[in-house]
C-alpha cells in the first residue's frame, strides 16, 4: 500500500522558496489503479516524483508497504513524458537499463517484456530509428523489465496522435491486468484519467492542492470508452477541473 | 566513393585557386615569391625523407598534446558542468585564465622544460585544454534533464550518471571541439617549433627554408595541411563509431 501523508514539497530556499504540492495525502492499496489530473506545471510531476523517491517532500511522509521513500527503489518503475529513453543506447540497452544499472545481468524477463511488446525485431535499433509509439513501448519495456509493484508515469502519453494514444493506454489497462502492480499516472488529459484512473484525485493549479476526487470503479475494460458512465466521469472531470 | 571524390574535387579547386594566385603575385613581383603548387608538391617528393622525419616528430607531438589535453579537460569540464560548487568555483578562475594567450608563456616554459619536444607538446596542450575544458563544461550544463532523471529513477549512483549519461550525450560536442583543436593546435605547434632555435618538426622545417628555399618551405606547409587533414578524418571515423546512434534515421520495419 502507497501512504501519503501531508506531502509539501518546496523548490529553493528562503525568499526563492517556491511551493510546488502543499498538504496533500492519499492512499492507494496494492494493484489499484490512481490518476492524478490538474492544470499543467500545478506541481503533479513534483508529487509523483517524490513518490518515486527522486526528491524529499518538505513535510509529510510517504511510504510504500509500511518503509519510507527516500530513494528510487528497485520495486518502483517511473515512466517519464518522452519515454525518457537514451539516444545513445540501443533498444535492447535501454529496456535493460535498471537491470544492468543494479549489476545484474540481463534477464529472462527483459526479452520476455520486449518480445510481448513486439519490440523483439529492433531491439538492435537506436531511438532514432523508431516511431513515436514504439519509443513509449521501449519506455514500458524497461520499466516492466524489473517486475515492478508500483507503475508511476509522467504524461507517458502526451504529444501522440489520438490513435497511437488509445493503443498505448489499451496496452497500460492490459499489463496492469496481467502483472497486478498499482499504478499511479499524471496527466492533464481528462480522457486518459477516466480510461485508467480507478479513483482520481484533480488538483488546483499550484502549490497542487487536492480539490476533488472522483471514483472511477467501473473502468478497466477496452471498451470501457463506449460506456455512458466514461463520458460522465469526464463530465465530473470538467466541472472539478473548471471549479 | 561519393564522398572520396568530393574530397579529390576540392583539393583539386584548391591547389588551382593556389596556382592562379601564385601566378598572379609573381607576375606582379617579377620574381618567384610565392611558388606554385605542382613546385611545392614535387619538392615534397624529392625531401619525402627529411619530410617524414620532420612530420613525424610534430604528428606525434601534436597527438601527445590533444590526448593529453582531452584526458585532463574533459573529466574536468564535465565536473564543473553538472556540480554546481564547482562550477561557482572554478568558472572564474576559468574566464580569467582563457583568454590569456598561451603563446604569452613559451618563453617561460623554455626556461622550464627546455628547448626540447616537452616545451612543445605542454605549450599546445595548455592551449588545448581551455578549449575542450570550455566546450565540455557548456555540453554538460546542456544535457537533457529527463536522461538524467531517467537513470537516477532506476537507481543509477552518481558515477553511473556521468557514465551513462553525461559522457555519451556531450560526445559529440567534445569531438567537435577536438576538431577545432586540430586547427588550432597545429598553429600552436608551428609557433613552438619555430620558437626553438634547433630541433624536429614542420614548424622549425618551413622556418629553415622559408627565406633562401621557399618551395622546400612550401612543401613543408603540404605536409602540415595533410597532417591536419588525417587528423580530422581519425576524428570522424571516431565519432561516426563512438556516436553511432546520431547518423540513424528512422526506418520502418521489415
Amino acid at each position: 500500500m502507497i501512504d501519503v501523508d501531508a506531502v509539501t514539497i518546496d523548490y529553493g530556499q528562503g525568499e526563492q522558496t517556491v511551493r510546488a504540492v502543499e498538504d496533500v495525502s492519499f492512499r492507494l492499496d496494492k494493484g489499484k489503479s490512481l490518476a492524478l489530473i490538474g492544470p499543467s506545471g500545478c506541481g503533479k510531476t513534483s508529487l509523483l516524483f517524490a513518490l518515486s523517491g527522486l526528491l524529499q517532500p518538505r513535510s509529510g511522509k510517504i511510504t510504500l508497504d509500511g518503509e519510507e521513500v527516500t530513494n528510487p527503489r528497485r520495486d518502483v518503475a517511473l515512466i517519464l513524458q518522452n519515454a525518457g529513453l537514451l539516444p545513445w543506447k540501443t533498444v535492447w540497452q535501454n529496456a535493460n537499463l535498471s537491470l544492468l544499472l543494479n549489476g545484474d545481468f540481463p534477464q529472462q524477463n527483459a526479452a520476455e517484456v520486449l518480445a510481448h511488446l513486439g519490440l523483439d525485431n529492433v531491439m538492435k535499433r537506436f531511438p532514432a530509428e523508431l516511431s513515436e509509439g514504439m519509443k513509449r513501448r521501449v519506455g514500458i519495456a524497461r520499466a516492466l523489465s524489473t517486475s515492478p509493484s508500483v507503475l508511476l508515469m509522467d504524461e507517458p502519453l502526451a504529444s501522440l496522435d489520438t490513435l497511437t494514444r488509445e493503443k498505448i493506454q489499451d496496452l497500460f489497462l492490459n499489463l496492469w491486468h496481467e502483472h497486478g502492480f498499482s499504478m499511479i499516472l499524471v496527466t492533464h488529459n481528462i480522457e486518459e484519467a477516466a480510461f485508467l484512473g480507478q479513483r482520481i484525485i484533480v488538483f488546483t493549479d499550484r502549490p497542487a492542492r487536492i480539490s476533488a476526487i472522483v471514483e472511477n470503479p467501473q473502468m478497466g475494460s477496452l471498451d470501457y470508452r463506449e460506456d455512458p458512465v466514461f463520458q460522465g466521469v469526464m463530465s465530473q472531470l470538467r466541472e472539478a477541473l473548471e471549479a | 566513393m561519393k564522398r572520396v571524390l568530393t574530397y579529390v574535387i576540392s583539393i583539386m579547386a584548391l591547389l588551382l585557386a593556389w596556382e592562379l594566385a601564385s601566378l598572379a603575385v609573381n607576375g606582379i613581383n617579377h620574381a618567384i615569391i610565392l611558388p606554385g603548387p605542382f613546385n611545392a608538391l614535387s619538392q615534397v617528393v624529392k625531401n619525402a625523407a627529411e619530410l617524414q622525419r620532420n612530420f613525424a616528430a610534430s604528428a606525434w607531438r601534436l597527438i601527445l598534446a590533444i590526448l593529453i589535453s582531452l584526458i585532463v579537460a574533459t573529466p574536468l569540464g564535465l565536473l564543473i558542468g553538472r556540480e554546481p560548487t564547482l562550477d561557482r568555483y572554478f568558472s572564474p578562475i576559468i574566464y580569467i585564465t582563457y583568454p590569456i594567450p598561451q603563446v604569452a608563456l613559451i618563453l617561460f616554459l623554455f626556461v622550464v622544460f627546455g628547448t626540447g619536444s616537452a616545451t612543445k607538446v605542454t605549450m599546445v596542450a595548455l592551449a588545448l585544454f581551455f578549449q575542450i575544458l570550455v566546450s565540455a563544461r557548456g555540453a554538460a550544463k546542456n544535457i537533457d534533464e529527463e536522461h538524467i532523471t531517467s537513470v537516477l529513477s532506476a537507481g543509477a549512483s552518481r558515477w553511473q550518471v556521468y557514465w551513462h549519461v553525461v559522457l555519451p550525450a556531450t560526445l559529440p560536442e567534445i569531438l567537435t571541439s577536438v576538431r577545432v583543436s586540430i586547427g588550432l593546435g597545429i598553429a600552436f605547434l608551428y609557433i613552438a617549433e619555430t620558437r626553438a632555435a634547433l630541433g624536429t618538426g614542420l614548424g622549425s622545417y618551413i622556418n629553415k627554408h622559408m627565406l633562401f628555399n621557399r618551395e622546400r618551405a612550401f612543401a613543408g606547409i603540404i605536409a602540415m595541411a595533410i597532417l591536419g587533414l588525417l587528423l580530422y578524418i581519425a576524428v570522424d571515423v571516431i565519432e561516426r563509431l563512438a556516436c553511432r546512434w546520431k547518423y540513424v534515421k528512422r526506418r520502418p520495419l521489415k
